[in-house]
Protein backbone atom coordinates (compact mmCIF):
# COMPACT_ATOMS: atom_id res chain seq x y z
CA UNK A 1 0.00 0.00 0.00
CA UNK A 2 1.33 3.41 -0.92
CA UNK A 3 0.15 7.03 0.58
CA UNK A 4 0.75 10.07 -2.02
CA UNK A 5 0.48 13.27 -1.63
CA UNK A 6 0.21 16.23 -4.52
CA UNK A 7 0.27 19.63 -4.20
CA UNK A 8 -2.71 21.20 -6.72
CA UNK A 9 -1.33 24.45 -8.35
CA UNK A 10 -4.82 26.15 -7.99
CA UNK A 11 -3.09 28.95 -10.49
CA UNK A 12 -3.88 27.29 -13.59
CA UNK A 13 -7.09 27.04 -15.51
CA UNK A 14 -6.60 23.14 -15.94
CA UNK A 15 -6.42 22.34 -12.33
CA UNK A 16 -9.82 24.43 -11.96
CA UNK A 17 -11.03 21.91 -14.57
CA UNK A 18 -9.99 18.67 -12.28
CA UNK A 19 -10.78 20.34 -8.83
CA UNK A 20 -14.05 21.56 -10.51
CA UNK A 21 -15.22 17.60 -11.16
CA UNK A 22 -15.36 14.68 -9.13
CA UNK A 23 -15.81 12.71 -12.10
CA UNK A 24 -12.83 14.22 -13.87
CA UNK A 25 -10.15 14.11 -11.05
CA UNK A 26 -11.58 10.48 -10.22
CA UNK A 27 -10.22 9.66 -13.75
CA UNK A 28 -6.88 11.86 -13.31
CA UNK A 29 -6.62 9.53 -10.29
CA UNK A 30 -7.54 6.58 -11.87
CA UNK A 31 -4.63 7.17 -14.66
CA UNK A 32 -1.86 7.34 -12.33
CA UNK A 33 -1.45 3.55 -12.22
CA UNK A 34 0.15 1.90 -14.99
CA UNK A 35 -0.51 -1.39 -14.26
CA UNK A 36 -4.74 -0.82 -14.10
CA UNK A 37 -6.74 -1.06 -17.27
CA UNK A 38 -10.11 0.67 -17.16
CA UNK A 39 -12.00 -2.30 -17.57
CA UNK A 40 -10.27 -4.05 -14.54
CA UNK A 41 -13.19 -3.77 -11.86
CA UNK A 42 -11.60 -3.24 -8.33
CA UNK A 43 -11.89 -7.18 -6.33
CA UNK A 44 -14.63 -7.07 -4.01
CA UNK A 45 -13.10 -6.83 -0.35
CA UNK A 46 -9.75 -5.99 -1.47
CA UNK A 47 -7.82 -3.04 -1.41
CA UNK A 48 -8.66 0.32 -3.54
CA UNK A 49 -7.57 3.42 -4.45
CA UNK A 50 -9.22 6.36 -2.51
CA UNK A 51 -8.53 9.85 -2.63
CA UNK A 52 -9.30 13.10 -1.06
CA UNK A 53 -8.97 16.58 -1.67
CA UNK A 54 -7.92 18.57 1.35
CA UNK A 55 -8.90 22.29 0.53
CA UNK A 56 -6.79 24.17 3.52
CA UNK A 57 -7.04 27.76 1.71
CA UNK A 58 -8.06 28.90 -1.60
CA UNK A 59 -3.91 27.91 -2.75
CA UNK A 60 -3.52 25.33 -0.50
CA UNK A 61 -5.25 22.12 -1.88
CA UNK A 62 -3.48 19.28 -1.19
CA UNK A 63 -4.23 15.42 -3.26
CA UNK A 64 -3.92 12.80 -0.85
CA UNK A 65 -3.95 9.05 -2.58
CA UNK A 66 -4.44 5.77 -0.82
CA UNK A 67 -3.31 2.73 -3.34
CA UNK A 68 -2.35 -0.69 -4.10
CA UNK A 69 0.49 0.16 -6.94
CA UNK A 70 2.73 2.56 -6.79
CA UNK A 71 1.33 6.20 -8.70
CA UNK A 72 2.98 7.93 -11.62
CA UNK A 73 1.16 11.24 -11.04
CA UNK A 74 3.18 12.98 -14.22
CA UNK A 75 -0.11 13.46 -16.16
CA UNK A 76 -1.03 15.67 -13.32
CA UNK A 77 2.40 17.78 -12.78
CA UNK A 78 2.16 18.72 -16.23
CA UNK A 79 -1.60 19.62 -15.68
CA UNK A 80 -2.17 20.68 -12.54
CA UNK A 81 0.97 21.22 -10.56
CA UNK A 82 4.89 22.75 -11.43
CA UNK A 83 6.25 20.91 -13.98
CA UNK A 84 8.97 23.37 -14.98
CA UNK A 85 10.28 23.02 -11.00
CA UNK A 86 9.49 19.13 -11.19
CA UNK A 87 13.08 17.16 -10.79
CA UNK A 88 13.70 13.05 -10.90
CA UNK A 89 14.36 13.09 -7.36
CA UNK A 90 11.03 15.14 -6.45
CA UNK A 91 8.59 14.84 -9.34
CA UNK A 92 6.36 16.83 -7.76
CA UNK A 93 4.56 14.41 -5.75
CA UNK A 94 5.76 12.29 -2.90
CA UNK A 95 4.44 8.64 -2.57
CA UNK A 96 5.41 6.77 0.80
CA UNK A 97 4.79 3.20 1.69
CA UNK A 98 1.99 2.49 3.86
CA UNK A 99 2.01 -0.67 4.96
CA UNK A 100 4.68 -0.18 7.78
CA UNK A 101 2.80 2.52 8.95
CA UNK A 102 -0.77 0.39 8.70
CA UNK A 103 1.54 -3.03 10.54
CA UNK A 104 2.40 -0.84 13.21
CA UNK A 105 -0.98 -0.51 14.76
CA UNK A 106 -1.85 -1.04 18.07
CA UNK A 107 -5.13 -1.56 20.02
CA UNK A 108 -5.08 1.89 22.28
CA UNK A 109 -3.38 3.97 20.24
CA UNK A 110 -4.55 7.37 19.84
CA UNK A 111 -5.16 9.47 16.60
CA UNK A 112 -6.14 12.30 15.09
CA UNK A 113 -8.23 11.67 11.87
CA UNK A 114 -9.50 13.00 9.34
CA UNK A 115 -12.37 11.91 7.10
CA UNK A 116 -14.44 13.35 3.97
CA UNK A 117 -17.06 10.93 3.73
CA UNK A 118 -20.64 10.69 1.99
CA UNK A 119 -23.16 10.40 4.88
CA UNK A 120 -26.58 8.37 3.51
CA UNK A 121 -29.13 6.47 4.49
CA UNK A 122 -31.99 4.65 3.36
CA UNK A 123 -35.80 6.52 3.76
CA UNK A 124 -38.75 5.16 2.68
CA UNK A 125 -41.85 8.19 2.46
CA UNK A 126 -44.46 5.67 2.29
CA UNK A 127 -45.25 1.83 3.49
CA UNK A 128 -45.46 0.41 0.15
CA UNK A 129 -42.35 1.77 -1.34
CA UNK A 130 -38.87 0.70 -2.13
CA UNK A 131 -36.40 2.64 0.03
CA UNK A 132 -34.31 5.15 -1.25
CA UNK A 133 -31.03 6.38 -0.94
CA UNK A 134 -30.82 10.01 1.09
CA UNK A 135 -27.87 12.26 2.39
CA UNK A 136 -27.54 13.21 5.93
CA UNK A 137 -28.31 16.74 5.92
CA UNK A 138 -27.32 17.63 9.07
CA UNK A 139 -24.19 17.94 11.25
CA UNK A 140 -26.08 16.13 14.06
CA UNK A 141 -27.27 13.58 11.72
CA UNK A 142 -23.65 13.37 9.99
CA UNK A 143 -22.18 12.72 13.42
CA UNK A 144 -24.61 10.38 14.11
CA UNK A 145 -23.86 8.22 10.80
CA UNK A 146 -19.91 8.28 11.82
CA UNK A 147 -20.73 7.17 15.13
CA UNK A 148 -22.51 4.19 14.27
CA UNK A 149 -19.95 2.54 12.53
CA UNK A 150 -16.65 3.08 14.64
CA UNK A 151 -17.11 -0.17 16.10
CA UNK A 152 -17.27 -2.40 13.12
CA UNK A 153 -14.40 0.31 11.69
CA UNK A 154 -12.08 -0.83 14.49
CA UNK A 155 -11.81 2.25 16.30
CA UNK A 156 -13.87 4.15 19.05
CA UNK A 157 -14.31 8.36 18.77
CA UNK A 158 -12.51 9.85 21.88
CA UNK A 159 -15.11 11.62 24.39
CA UNK A 160 -14.40 15.32 24.69
CA UNK A 161 -13.64 15.81 28.09
CA UNK A 162 -16.41 18.56 30.49
CA UNK A 163 -16.15 21.82 30.43
CA UNK A 164 -14.95 22.37 26.54
CA UNK A 165 -18.07 22.81 24.69
CA UNK A 166 -17.47 22.47 20.84
CA UNK A 167 -20.96 23.67 19.89
CA UNK A 168 -22.81 26.82 20.96
CA UNK A 169 -25.91 25.88 23.54
CA UNK A 170 -28.20 28.16 21.10
CA UNK A 171 -30.73 26.12 19.24
CA UNK A 172 -32.98 23.11 19.72
CA UNK A 173 -30.80 20.20 18.45
CA UNK A 174 -27.37 21.10 20.32
CA UNK A 175 -28.88 20.68 23.81
CA UNK A 176 -26.55 17.71 26.23
CA UNK A 177 -27.45 14.93 24.03
CA UNK A 178 -25.78 16.56 20.78
CA UNK A 179 -22.86 14.40 19.43
CA UNK A 180 -20.75 17.69 18.84
CA UNK A 181 -20.90 18.36 23.27
CA UNK A 182 -19.56 14.46 23.69
CA UNK A 183 -17.57 13.51 21.21
CA UNK A 184 -13.90 14.90 19.94
CA UNK A 185 -15.30 15.15 16.58
CA UNK A 186 -16.21 18.34 14.58
CA UNK A 187 -18.09 18.41 11.20
CA UNK A 188 -17.15 20.78 8.74
CA UNK A 189 -16.42 21.77 4.53
CA UNK A 190 -20.25 20.47 3.54
CA UNK A 191 -19.71 20.39 -0.36
CA UNK A 192 -23.23 19.85 -2.45
CA UNK A 193 -21.33 18.10 -5.71
CA UNK A 194 -23.64 18.05 -8.45
CA UNK A 195 -22.22 16.86 -11.96
CA UNK A 196 -23.33 15.02 -15.21
CA UNK A 197 -21.86 11.27 -15.60
CA UNK A 198 -19.95 11.18 -19.11
CA UNK A 199 -22.11 8.17 -20.50
CA UNK A 200 -20.78 5.32 -21.02
CA UNK A 201 -19.68 3.62 -24.02
CA UNK A 202 -23.29 1.81 -25.47
CA UNK A 203 -24.90 3.75 -23.26
CA UNK A 204 -27.58 6.45 -24.56
CA UNK A 205 -26.76 9.94 -24.54
CA UNK A 206 -28.21 12.72 -22.26
CA UNK A 207 -31.36 11.02 -20.31
CA UNK A 208 -28.88 10.48 -17.09
CA UNK A 209 -29.36 12.53 -13.94
CA UNK A 210 -26.52 14.04 -12.74
CA UNK A 211 -24.97 12.90 -9.76
CA UNK A 212 -25.49 14.16 -6.77
CA UNK A 213 -23.17 13.63 -3.27
CA UNK A 214 -23.35 15.40 -0.13
CA UNK A 215 -19.87 15.26 1.08
CA UNK A 216 -18.60 16.34 4.50
CA UNK A 217 -15.38 16.32 6.27
CA UNK A 218 -15.30 14.74 10.10
CA UNK A 219 -12.29 16.04 12.22
CA UNK A 220 -11.52 14.09 15.22
CA UNK A 221 -9.48 12.06 17.89
CA UNK A 222 -10.08 8.26 17.81
CA UNK A 223 -9.10 5.35 19.67
CA UNK A 224 -7.78 1.94 18.28
CA UNK A 225 -10.06 -0.95 18.96
CA UNK A 226 -9.62 -3.38 16.49
CA UNK A 227 -6.16 -2.51 13.94
CA UNK A 228 -7.10 -5.48 12.09
CA UNK A 229 -10.29 -3.62 10.96
CA UNK A 230 -9.41 -0.38 11.14
CA UNK A 231 -6.44 -1.47 8.53
CA UNK A 232 -9.12 -2.38 6.15
CA UNK A 233 -11.01 0.60 6.73
CA UNK A 234 -7.73 2.76 5.92
CA UNK A 235 -7.30 0.93 2.59
CA UNK A 236 -10.89 0.43 1.30
CA UNK A 237 -12.71 3.52 2.76
CA UNK A 238 -15.58 4.19 4.57
CA UNK A 239 -19.37 4.62 3.08
CA UNK A 240 -20.39 5.67 -0.42
CA UNK A 241 -19.13 7.61 -3.35
CA UNK A 242 -15.34 6.42 -2.79
CA UNK A 243 -14.55 6.88 -6.33
CA UNK A 244 -15.32 10.46 -6.39
CA UNK A 245 -13.19 11.76 -3.02
CA UNK A 246 -14.84 10.20 -0.48
CA UNK A 247 -14.31 7.57 2.25
CA UNK A 248 -10.25 8.03 2.50
CA UNK A 249 -9.41 8.09 6.69
CA UNK A 250 -6.15 9.50 8.06
CA UNK A 251 -4.09 9.67 10.39
CA UNK A 252 -2.29 11.92 12.58
CA UNK A 253 -0.24 12.27 15.63
CA UNK A 254 -2.52 14.25 18.74
CA UNK A 255 -1.16 17.36 19.05
CA UNK A 256 -1.68 18.89 22.29
CA UNK A 257 -1.71 22.26 23.23
CA UNK A 258 -4.41 23.09 20.35
CA UNK B 1 -25.10 49.43 41.66
CA UNK B 2 -26.66 46.19 40.15
CA UNK B 3 -26.56 46.30 36.38
CA UNK B 4 -28.85 44.25 34.33
CA UNK B 5 -27.95 43.92 30.46
CA UNK B 6 -30.59 42.73 27.50
CA UNK B 7 -29.04 41.58 23.49
CA UNK B 8 -32.18 43.18 21.17
CA UNK B 9 -31.08 41.27 18.33
CA UNK B 10 -33.63 40.29 15.31
CA UNK B 11 -34.43 40.72 11.99
CA UNK B 12 -36.37 43.85 12.30
CA UNK B 13 -36.93 46.10 14.88
CA UNK B 14 -38.91 49.49 15.03
CA UNK B 15 -38.01 52.31 17.60
CA UNK B 16 -40.56 54.74 18.15
CA UNK B 17 -40.25 58.20 20.28
CA UNK B 18 -42.42 60.82 18.49
CA UNK B 19 -44.26 58.05 16.17
CA UNK B 20 -47.28 59.64 15.39
CA UNK B 21 -50.69 59.05 13.00
CA UNK B 22 -49.85 57.68 9.74
CA UNK B 23 -45.98 58.34 9.91
CA UNK B 24 -44.34 55.58 11.87
CA UNK B 25 -40.66 56.68 12.67
CA UNK B 26 -37.81 54.40 13.98
CA UNK B 27 -35.12 56.10 16.32
CA UNK B 28 -31.40 54.65 15.53
CA UNK B 29 -31.62 52.97 18.56
CA UNK B 30 -33.75 51.11 21.75
CA UNK B 31 -35.59 54.08 23.52
CA UNK B 32 -35.78 53.79 27.17
CA UNK B 33 -39.73 53.17 26.89
CA UNK B 34 -39.83 50.28 24.86
CA UNK B 35 -37.43 48.01 26.91
CA UNK B 36 -38.90 49.31 30.10
CA UNK B 37 -42.34 48.22 28.39
CA UNK B 38 -40.86 45.53 27.72
CA UNK B 39 -39.53 44.28 31.03
CA UNK B 40 -43.05 45.28 32.72
CA UNK B 41 -44.32 42.70 30.35
CA UNK B 42 -42.25 40.22 30.72
CA UNK B 43 -43.08 40.68 34.86
CA UNK B 44 -46.50 40.64 34.46
CA UNK B 45 -47.41 44.54 35.10
CA UNK B 46 -50.37 45.49 33.48
CA UNK B 47 -51.37 48.27 31.65
CA UNK B 48 -52.09 51.24 33.58
CA UNK B 49 -50.73 49.59 36.85
CA UNK B 50 -48.58 52.64 37.17
CA UNK B 51 -47.26 51.79 40.93
CA UNK B 52 -45.66 48.80 39.67
CA UNK B 53 -44.00 50.59 36.41
CA UNK B 54 -43.09 53.34 38.69
CA UNK B 55 -40.15 51.00 39.96
CA UNK B 56 -39.24 50.07 36.52
CA UNK B 57 -38.79 53.17 34.96
CA UNK B 58 -36.78 54.63 37.97
CA UNK B 59 -33.81 52.07 36.25
CA UNK B 60 -31.03 53.98 34.75
CA UNK B 61 -30.75 53.19 31.26
CA UNK B 62 -28.11 53.22 28.29
CA UNK B 63 -27.66 51.54 24.87
CA UNK B 64 -24.90 50.17 22.72
CA UNK B 65 -25.10 50.23 18.92
CA UNK B 66 -23.60 47.32 18.23
CA UNK B 67 -24.64 46.83 14.66
CA UNK B 68 -26.55 50.12 13.36
CA UNK B 69 -28.25 48.01 10.55
CA UNK B 70 -30.18 49.16 7.79
CA UNK B 71 -33.55 51.76 7.76
CA UNK B 72 -35.96 50.37 6.31
CA UNK B 73 -39.31 51.66 4.69
CA UNK B 74 -42.88 49.70 4.69
CA UNK B 75 -45.76 51.61 2.96
CA UNK B 76 -48.37 49.68 4.88
CA UNK B 77 -52.04 49.50 4.16
CA UNK B 78 -54.26 47.57 5.54
CA UNK B 79 -58.44 46.35 6.22
CA UNK B 80 -60.29 46.65 9.35
CA UNK B 81 -61.35 42.74 10.45
CA UNK B 82 -64.19 43.02 11.10
CA UNK B 83 -65.93 45.89 8.91
CA UNK B 84 -63.61 45.88 6.14
CA UNK B 85 -62.95 49.35 5.53
CA UNK B 86 -59.77 50.83 4.71
CA UNK B 87 -57.25 51.78 6.94
CA UNK B 88 -55.05 54.67 6.69
CA UNK B 89 -52.60 54.73 4.78
CA UNK B 90 -49.67 55.08 6.43
CA UNK B 91 -45.40 54.87 6.36
CA UNK B 92 -43.54 52.23 9.30
CA UNK B 93 -40.00 52.45 9.83
CA UNK B 94 -37.65 49.72 10.68
CA UNK B 95 -34.10 48.85 11.30
CA UNK B 96 -33.31 45.91 9.27
CA UNK B 97 -30.38 43.51 10.98
CA UNK B 98 -29.82 45.39 13.89
CA UNK B 99 -28.09 44.36 17.09
CA UNK B 100 -27.92 46.22 20.25
CA UNK B 101 -27.00 46.26 23.79
CA UNK B 102 -29.35 47.71 26.53
CA UNK B 103 -28.52 48.37 30.03
CA UNK B 104 -30.09 49.02 32.94
CA UNK B 105 -29.10 50.08 36.49
CA UNK B 106 -30.71 49.77 39.76
CA UNK B 107 -31.45 47.66 43.06
CA UNK B 108 -30.28 44.50 42.82
CA UNK B 109 -33.54 42.61 43.53
CA UNK B 110 -35.40 44.32 41.09
CA UNK B 111 -33.19 43.75 38.64
CA UNK B 112 -32.59 40.31 39.24
CA UNK B 113 -36.65 39.77 39.52
CA UNK B 114 -36.40 41.05 35.70
CA UNK B 115 -33.51 38.96 34.49
CA UNK B 116 -35.82 35.76 35.52
CA UNK B 117 -38.77 37.01 34.54
CA UNK B 118 -37.21 37.46 30.88
CA UNK B 119 -36.67 33.79 30.77
CA UNK B 120 -39.92 32.78 31.80
CA UNK B 121 -41.90 35.83 30.72
CA UNK B 122 -45.78 36.71 31.21
CA UNK B 123 -45.72 38.49 28.32
CA UNK B 124 -43.60 37.54 25.55
CA UNK B 125 -40.79 40.48 24.70
CA UNK B 126 -40.80 41.97 21.31
CA UNK B 127 -38.79 44.63 19.52
CA UNK B 128 -40.67 47.10 19.81
CA UNK B 129 -43.66 46.24 17.90
CA UNK B 130 -45.33 42.93 18.38
CA UNK B 131 -44.52 41.96 14.34
CA UNK B 132 -40.40 41.95 15.45
CA UNK B 133 -39.61 39.14 17.89
CA UNK B 134 -36.43 38.90 19.31
CA UNK B 135 -33.96 35.88 17.00
CA UNK B 136 -31.88 35.57 20.22
CA UNK B 137 -32.78 35.30 24.09
CA UNK B 138 -33.16 38.63 25.32
CA UNK B 139 -31.42 38.49 29.07
CA UNK B 140 -27.86 38.66 28.67
CA UNK B 141 -26.06 38.85 31.97
CA UNK B 142 -26.87 40.46 35.24
CA UNK B 143 -23.82 42.13 37.11
CA UNK B 144 -24.40 42.24 40.71
CA UNK B 145 -21.63 45.42 41.54
CA UNK B 146 -21.09 47.92 38.59
CA UNK B 147 -22.50 50.83 36.71
CA UNK B 148 -24.06 50.63 33.72
CA UNK B 149 -21.11 52.70 31.72
CA UNK B 150 -18.56 49.50 33.06
CA UNK B 151 -21.14 46.86 31.68
CA UNK B 152 -21.68 49.07 28.45
CA UNK B 153 -17.71 48.62 28.18
CA UNK B 154 -16.98 45.09 29.16
CA UNK B 155 -19.69 43.19 27.55
CA UNK B 156 -18.26 41.81 24.51
CA UNK B 157 -19.00 42.97 21.25
CA UNK B 158 -22.30 41.58 20.14
CA UNK B 159 -22.58 42.14 16.08
CA UNK B 160 -22.97 38.63 13.63
CA UNK B 161 -20.41 37.49 12.76
CA UNK B 162 -20.61 38.38 8.62
CA UNK B 163 -21.08 42.65 10.34
CA UNK B 164 -17.46 41.67 12.32
CA UNK B 165 -16.09 40.53 9.30
CA UNK B 166 -15.99 43.80 7.86
CA UNK B 167 -13.55 45.04 10.36
CA UNK B 168 -10.21 44.53 9.70
CA UNK B 169 -8.42 41.97 12.52
CA UNK B 170 -6.57 44.31 15.14
CA UNK B 171 -8.56 47.91 14.23
CA UNK B 172 -10.26 49.71 16.35
CA UNK B 173 -14.09 49.56 16.67
CA UNK B 174 -16.02 52.71 18.38
CA UNK B 175 -19.43 51.67 19.28
CA UNK B 176 -22.31 54.76 19.90
CA UNK B 177 -23.77 54.71 23.36
CA UNK B 178 -26.59 56.15 24.94
CA UNK B 179 -27.41 56.75 28.25
CA UNK B 180 -29.14 58.47 30.48
CA UNK B 181 -27.07 61.92 31.51
CA UNK B 182 -26.06 62.07 35.26
CA UNK B 183 -27.26 65.69 36.90
CA UNK B 184 -24.03 67.55 36.08
CA UNK B 185 -23.93 66.40 32.50
CA UNK B 186 -27.77 67.39 32.30
CA UNK B 187 -26.33 70.73 30.29
CA UNK B 188 -24.54 68.78 27.77
CA UNK B 189 -27.54 66.21 26.86
CA UNK B 190 -29.88 65.60 24.05
CA UNK B 191 -33.49 65.27 25.03
CA UNK B 192 -35.74 62.67 24.19
CA UNK B 193 -39.84 61.90 24.90
CA UNK B 194 -39.17 58.27 26.10
CA UNK B 195 -39.11 58.65 29.81
CA UNK B 196 -42.44 56.14 30.56
CA UNK B 197 -44.95 57.86 33.32
CA UNK B 198 -47.79 55.66 31.98
CA UNK B 199 -48.48 52.72 29.43
CA UNK B 200 -52.66 53.24 29.91
CA UNK B 201 -54.45 52.24 26.40
CA UNK B 202 -55.96 55.45 26.91
CA UNK B 203 -53.61 57.88 27.87
CA UNK B 204 -50.00 56.52 27.43
CA UNK B 205 -47.75 59.37 28.91
CA UNK B 206 -44.07 60.28 28.63
CA UNK B 207 -41.83 62.65 30.59
CA UNK B 208 -38.79 64.04 28.56
CA UNK B 209 -35.16 62.30 29.76
CA UNK B 210 -31.87 63.50 29.03
CA UNK B 211 -29.82 61.19 27.06
CA UNK B 212 -25.48 61.70 26.80
CA UNK B 213 -23.99 60.08 23.21
CA UNK B 214 -21.00 58.87 24.02
CA UNK B 215 -18.83 55.75 22.27
CA UNK B 216 -16.86 52.90 23.45
CA UNK B 217 -13.46 51.20 21.73
CA UNK B 218 -12.92 47.63 21.32
CA UNK B 219 -9.77 46.45 19.41
CA UNK B 220 -11.16 44.21 16.98
CA UNK B 221 -9.97 40.62 17.01
CA UNK B 222 -11.63 38.60 14.91
CA UNK B 223 -11.89 34.97 15.20
CA UNK B 224 -10.74 32.76 12.51
CA UNK B 225 -12.11 29.39 11.55
CA UNK B 226 -8.71 28.16 10.32
CA UNK B 227 -9.16 24.41 9.53
CA UNK B 228 -6.33 22.59 11.43
CA UNK B 229 -3.03 21.00 10.00
CA UNK B 230 -3.50 17.12 9.12
CA UNK B 231 -0.71 15.90 6.90
CA UNK B 232 -0.97 12.27 6.90
CA UNK B 233 3.18 11.67 6.44
CA UNK B 234 3.12 13.32 10.03
CA UNK B 235 2.17 9.41 11.22
CA UNK B 236 5.01 7.81 9.35
CA UNK B 237 7.32 9.86 11.33
CA UNK B 238 5.91 9.67 14.48
CA UNK B 239 5.25 6.22 13.93
CA UNK B 240 9.05 5.37 13.02
CA UNK B 241 9.93 7.76 16.17
CA UNK B 242 8.13 5.28 18.69
CA UNK B 243 9.24 2.11 17.08
CA UNK B 244 13.34 3.35 16.76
Amino acid sequence: MFLTRFRVNTARSSSRRILGSPQIMHAAVMSCFPALLPSDAPPPGGPRILWRADHTSRAEVILYIVSPGRPDLTHLVEQAGWPAAATPIAPGWETRAYSPFLDRLQTGDRWAFRLTANPVHHVRRKDDEPTKRTAHVTPAHQMGWLLQRQESAGFRILERSAGQPLMSSVGASSGPTHPGNAYELAVHSKRDLVFAKRPQNGSPVGNKAPVQIVAVTFDGHLEVTDPARLRTVLTQGIGRAKAYGCGLLTLVPIRTGE
Amino acid sequence: MSVLTLRLAGPLQSWGANARFSRRTTESAPTKSAVIGMLAAAVGVERGDDTRLAPIAALRYGVRIDQPGIRMRDFHTAHHAVTGKAMPLSERFYLADAVFVAALEGDYTLLADLHSALRNPVYPPFLGRRSCPPSRPVELDLHREGTLEQALRSTPWQASSWHKRQHRPGADIHLTVLREARPEEVDAANTLRDQPLSFAPEHRRHALRSVISDSVRFTHSLERRAVARHDPFDAFDAAEEKSA
